[in-house]
């Protein structure tokens, strides 16, 4: 092959013969990195992608096609890249990066590693592996016509996790059980029903009316929560919902009557909750209204299609019973045992969702939204287009080339703006950050400071809910610092399965205490510092705070400043980021579905999507604090607030 | 009322399509999926840079497009374009681009034409004007120039993009750029809720409003669009009907605005986040509505004064805006519809939606009469502009545009800009502008000699000097002198004219990203050349 590498000076020519690459991702941007790469000369790629093929992708994704959907992208990918240039040694893995088998050497192995990733998770993990192997990452991410490239090198550039990323909304559990007062608590409760009903049931996520709400508490407990209701169908309570819809036999009127009705009923018998708020109405499937409230019969035929147009209630209560049917079959189809995964892209799981939250918000007068809108809530979706990813991708590979030559002090941030900024720049580069000293993952001696209530967390959600989901360990041991070592967590199956339901309280973790947290795959010590807090705002279980030095005295979280964002503003995670807080979890909190190209997560909470405005998901923004812009002449980089937009218009920066 | 919701399953069929585009129809909508469906684009030479434009376009459900190329592939083509399978050396270089990207999309359609630019431009140039855009890569100055000439006079906008080594660039020629949708920066625009001047259904409706009668849900849940006017009502009485103005009278606003808010016993305020709705909105909402700056110049321009049969639809709806806002919109533009998110029951919000909606369908009525007129008058048919036209225009008055932009041909003539700016330009050896010369010199060049600078890897010494004579050249023309360092002539000759493929797959999504925009009137498109140096990883915008 001649050409493409004839103008890359000799030394990097070399290099890029010579270097062996890891790929993690093949999706929007992943695609076009491969591409890139193969046409750059490179020889030595592995490619590494969990993900199968979906009919959404092929909009952007041109290595796959409509026969490929299903299939495993990172296959596909590999194998399109080599029809194109066979002298390529290409690997794919159809695989998580997270999973136990790509270890330290595993990364070692690699000159460089891309990030073309879709989620958080993923990146804090490979971004923890790559600081442990010592391979230089570039990282990457698009959200609709904005993007973002970094370099991350151990101990010279600011790692992924050096600043705090926006909390990750959340819901207590209550609001989405009890008192919903938004179109996402509706949309939250729908997809824990649909997990109820076919999915993988969650403790956590239960749907049925919660008699342990705090609300409740104190001498307004006893009125309802404690009385046993007058109840129709008596002993609904002490079957699981998924048991209760398999002896009813998924009949969807049963199914609804319950939802709808009773448990709204129910509901209703809770007075202390209903004092300050406006009480629900139950619903009667024979009654529904078959038109919208308000909305004139030539605004509805303004869309054709029919998941941008408002279902009225009965048509909800028709689209509900529908998927049930088609649902039940579903689940009949698989091996006993076995369930369902809800996904924003199968039809029959999608409608279920938009009904069943469409009809909740009915019942609760709460405004109703298209299946398109809550699809988009639901699903986290990200709006994602070709050119924005064939620009990202190809300053992937620009940072790739400076790694090679050695000229880091070259290499940037780079933001691609949606139109050119007021300095007329559509690219804008920034020098890349020193380290956070007190950075949780790249610190020489990482610490991070926890605030919980000892004598309620179970260790189990320690582990669970804290070190994994918000800390991101994959395999955790943790070793309370009390002078004899006591081993709270093993990795090891069973070892320590005993402590699992018992109290921090319990297992001597007092205010003040010190855990040695582990995590072997990733190569990782933190010293997790307890502070005893029953006071946590919104029922949150727990607070990740930086490091103790940013624990101010609980205040509340600060209004947003006159005149910054119109009442319209979804404040989606703002405050917690301005709080300089890491990531808070709620009791239940909402699944957060990895879309590709995703930049960052946040539940889309749409203003006004009415009169055919284009409805898109609220992207939270983040930038770290003030970058530096590379140039002298490039005045203000593309933002220093944090703040969340709303409507059709996306921010200005995104978070990678 | 109570019609059986079994018997009425409709069903909510997602087709396949709206499957595979739905992450991009959350950003430019089903109207601008539409027009990318109905659009036609010319590309000039399946150049790596073409070919990636075209990529992204065909992956986004463009409608059709024709390649003209003459060239055949060579293995320097192949080794750099995905779209040229390993095996087409020797043949038409458009003709195998053209059957690959058709692979990316069914919905596509897609031709050739397999002869040089030149060649149609001297037999058919009339073929191009049929074209939503042309974009053209690797074509020679004269060439060019007589593109630029052809597309202008039809207006047709043309995008030239080239990739030349470690730097690129874009330019966009158009004569005129009408948006409809230029998406604002949403902080820059002002909520027009006529809050100041209430038309009669929203005082209306906020009369019937009894707050002293609610009870506390109800209160608590009062939308605060009421809260304000009533507030607003009070003030009024206290100033002899003036609205609060300026930062001091505003802040005393928040204090009357209180007084509305309930008390438990001993007098302390409840919490009731409407209030803290209302407050929050009381910098932005209680300006005085105006029409912006940038309608008042469309109003004033000459295309809106002396339309013509043949002016754009988009000039009618202006004039029939601006008519509209002389008469019956007493100095204001229609009402655009949407209200924000507030704390509310649904009831009373969906009672405001309808009210705003409403307002502005009255509004968009009255326009619609004035196009009927207007086009009357000019002797058209009165239904070529549509009732959602109409509605579409005026829902987004706020963001119209119109882009007026240089030739392509002028340019190759003459600098636009005095030679003192442009000279300030290239004595900053960062300044993107040094990429622009060096791109005209190579450019210049490659006229000359019918090669491009280090073509050839035994001329570099020799082609370093006539490039570096070639610029002088070039600078002198333009009143500058070369200040330009050496440096950069022996990095240009070092590309031999080569496209590195990274930077056409860079150029080529700009690109496409700026057809969209004209295609689809959606978003400012660049105005009107971007250049990007990737040995800085820097890029900028001039209008040349
Ligand atoms: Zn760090």
């Amino acid at each position: 092959m001649e050409g493409p590498a004839d103008i890359l000076p000799s030394t990097l020519k070399k290099s890029v013969v010579d270097a062996k690459l890891l790929l993690v991702g093949a999706g929007g941007i992943g695609c076009e990195v491969l591409k890139n790469l193969v046409l750059s000369g490179f020889k030595n790629i592995e490619v590494i992608d969990l993900d199968t093929i979906d009919v959404s992708n092929l909009n952007r994704q041109f290595l796959f096609q409509r026969q490929h959907v299903g299939k495993s992208k990172a296959k596909v990918a590999c194998e399109a890249a080599l029809g194109f240039n066979p002298s390529v040694t290409l690997k794919a893995h159809h695989d998580s990066v997270m999973s136990q088998e790509y270890g330290v050497n595993f990364f070692k192995g690699f000159t460089l590693v891309l990030n073309a990733l879709d989620n958080r998770a993923a990146r804090n993990h490979v971004n923890r592996m790559c600081l442990a192997a010592q391979v230089p990452l570039v990282e990457s991410g698009t959200a609709g016509y904005l993007g973002q490239v970094t370099v991350i090198k151990r101990g010279v550039t600011e790692c992924y996790e050096c600043q705090p990323k926006p909390a990750q909304k959340t819901f207590p559990g209550c609001t989405i059980r009890n008192t919903p007062s938004e179109p996402i608590h509706c949309i939250v409760w729908a997809k824990h029903l649909f997990n109820q009903l076919f999915g993988e049931a969650d403790p956590d996520e239960d749907v049925s009316p919660d008699t342990a709400d705090p609300e409740l508490t104190g001498d307004a407990a006893g009125s309802a929560a404690l009385s046993e209701p007058a109840r129709e169908d008596g002993n609904v309570e002490r079957v699981s919902t998924r048991g209760w819809a398999a002896q009813n036999d998924y009949e969807p009127r049963k199914l609804f009557r319950k939802l709808f009705n009773d448990d709204i009923r129910y509901l209703l018998t809770m007075d202390k909750l209903w004092q300050k708020r406006r009480p629900p109405t139950p619903l009667d499937w024979d009654t529904l209204p078959d038109a919208v409230a308000g909305s004139s019969s030539s605004s509805a035929s303004d869309s054709s299609l029919s998941d941008q147009r408002l279902w009225p209630p009965a048509e909800c209560a028709a689209v509900l019973e529908r998927a049930v049917g088609r649902l039940k079959e579903q689940l009949a189809a698989r091996p006993a045992g076995d369930h369902l995964v809800w996904d924003k892209d199968d039809e029959n799981g999608m409608d279920f969702v938009a009904a069943c939250a469409n009809l909740r918000a009915h019942c609760f007068g709460i405004r109703l939204n298209t299946r398109f809108t809550i699809k988009s809530m639901a699903g986290n979706i990200i709006p994602a287009i070709a050119t924005t990813n064939a620009i990202i991708a190809a300053m992937v590979v620009f940072e790739a080339f400076k790694l090679l030559e050695g000229r880091l002090d070259d290499c940037k941030t780079v933001y691609l703006n949606r139109q050119p900024n007021a300095r007329k720049r559509l690219l804008v580069p920034c020098v890349l950050e020193k380290p956070n000293p007190k950075c949780y993952v790249c610190a020489e001696k990482p610490e991070v400071t926890v605030r919980l209530d000892v004598s309620q967390m179970k260790l189990q959600a320690l582990e669970e809910r804290v070190l994994k989901a918000a800390l991101n360990m994959v395999a955790p041991d943790a070793e309370l610092l009390d002078g004899r070592g006591t081993i709270l967590i093993s990795s090891e199956e069973g070892e320590t399965a005993a402590n699992a339901p018992r109290t921090l309280a319990e297992l001597g973790v007092r205010d003040g205490a010190r855990l040695r947290c582990d995590d072997f795959l990733q190569n990782y010590e933190l010293i997790v510092n307890i502070v005893n807090s029953t006071e946590l705002p919104d029922g949150q279980e727990f607070e990740v705070v930086g490091d103790a030095s940013q624990l101010q005295p609980a205040a509340p979280a600060p209004a947003p400043a006159d005149g910054e964002a119109g009442p319209s503003s979804a404040d989606a995670g703002g405050s917690a980021a301005a709080n300089g807080s890491g990531n808070g979890a709620g009791k239940a909190t909402t699944t957060v579905d990895d879309d590709d190209d995703l930049v960052c997560l946040s539940e889309g909470e749409d203003g006004t999507g009415t009169d055919g405005e284009v409805p898109t998901a609220t992207t939270t923004v983040g930038t770290p604090a003030a970058k530096r812009p590379a140039q002298s002449d490039q005045g203000t980089p593309p933002a220093k607030k944090r703040r969340a937009l709303s409507g059709s218009e996306s921010p200005e920066v995104i978070e990678l | 009322m109570s019609a059986s919701p079994a018997s009425n399953p409709k069903s909510p069929d997602i087709s396949e399509k709206n499957k595979k585009y739905d992450r991009q129809l959350r950003l430019w909508g089903d109207h601008g999926q539409a027009a990318l469906e109905s659009a036609s684009v010319c590309l000039i030479n399946a150049t790596a840079t073409g070919t990636e434009t075209l990529k992204s376009l065909v992956l986004a459900g463009l409608g059709s497009f024709t390649i003209v190329d003459g060239k055949i592939a060579t293995a320097e083509d192949i080794g750099n374009n995905f779209f040229l399978p390993s095996d087409c050396a020797g043949e038409s270089r458009g003709r195998s681009a053209c059957r690959l990207l058709l692979e990316l999309n069914p919905d596509v359609r897609g031709q050739h034409v397999e002869q040089p630019l030149e060649r149609l431009l001297d037999t058919e140039p009339d073929r191009l004007q049929a074209f939503s855009v042309v974009v053209a890569t690797e074509l020679t100055d004269s060439c060019l120039s007589r593109l630029s000439e052809v597309l202008w006079s039809h207006n047709v906008p043309l995008l030239v993009a080239r990739s030349y080594g470690l730097v690129g660039s874009i330019r966009l020629q158009v004569r005129e750029h009408l948006v409809v949708e230029s998406h604002p920066d949403p902080d820059s625009v002002v909520a027009d809720l006529r809050l100041l001047q209430p038309f009669p259904a929203l005082a209306a409706f906020c009369d019937s409003q009894q707050l002293e009668a609610m009870d506390r849900a109800a209160h608590g849940h009062t939308p605060f669009l009421v809260l304000l006017y009533k507030a607003l009502q009070r003030w009024r009485d206290e100033h002899d009907g003036a609205p609060p103005s300026g930062y001091r009278e505003k802040k005393q606003f928040k204090e009357t605005l209180q007084q509305f808010r309930l008390r438990t016993a001993d007098g302390v305020p409840e919490l009731e986040e409407n209030f803290d709705e209302a407050e929050r909105a009381v910098n932005t909402l209680l300006t005085p509505p105006s029409v912006p700056e940038a309608v008042r110049t469309l109003f004033a321009s000459q295309q809106c004064n002396s339309l013509t049969a043949k002016s754009d639809d988009f000039w009618v709806l202006v004039k029939a805006l601006h008519e509209y806002v002389e008469n019956e919109g007493e100095g204001l533009l229609p009402v655009r519809g949407p209200i924000p998110d507030m704390f509310s029951d649904s009831d009373r919000y969906i009672q405001l939606q309808n009210i705003y909606r409403e307002e502005a369908r009255r509004g968009a009525d009255q326009v619609q009469r004035r196009v009927h007129l207007l086009l009357e008058s000019l002797g058209r048919p009165s239904d070529v502009i549509t009732e959602e036209q109409v509605r579409h225009f005026c829902r987004n008055t706020h963001a119209l545009r119109v882009f007026e932009g240089t030739a392509v041909q002028q340019e190759l003539r003459h600098l636009r800009l005095p030679a003192n700016e442009m000279a300030a330009h290239l004595q900053n050896p960062e300044s993107e502008m040094v990429i622009y010369a060096m791109l005209r010199a190579a450019e210049r060049f490659r006229s000359e000699y019918s090669t491009a600078p280090g073509a050839e890897d035994d001329q570099v010494e020799t082609d370093v000097i006539k490039l570096k004579a070639c610029l002088s050249r070039l600078l002198s023309d333009w009143g500058c002198q070369n200040t330009i360092k050496d440096d950069y002539v022996q990095e240009f000759c070092r590309y031999g004219g080569s496209e590195l493929h990274t930077v056409a797959a860079l150029i080529g999504g700009c690109a496409a990203h700026e057809v969209i925009k004209l295609v689809t009137g959606q978003y400012a498109p660049i105005d009107n050349t971007f250049i990007y140096n990737g040995i800085s990883s820097s890029s900028a915008v001039f209008r040349l």
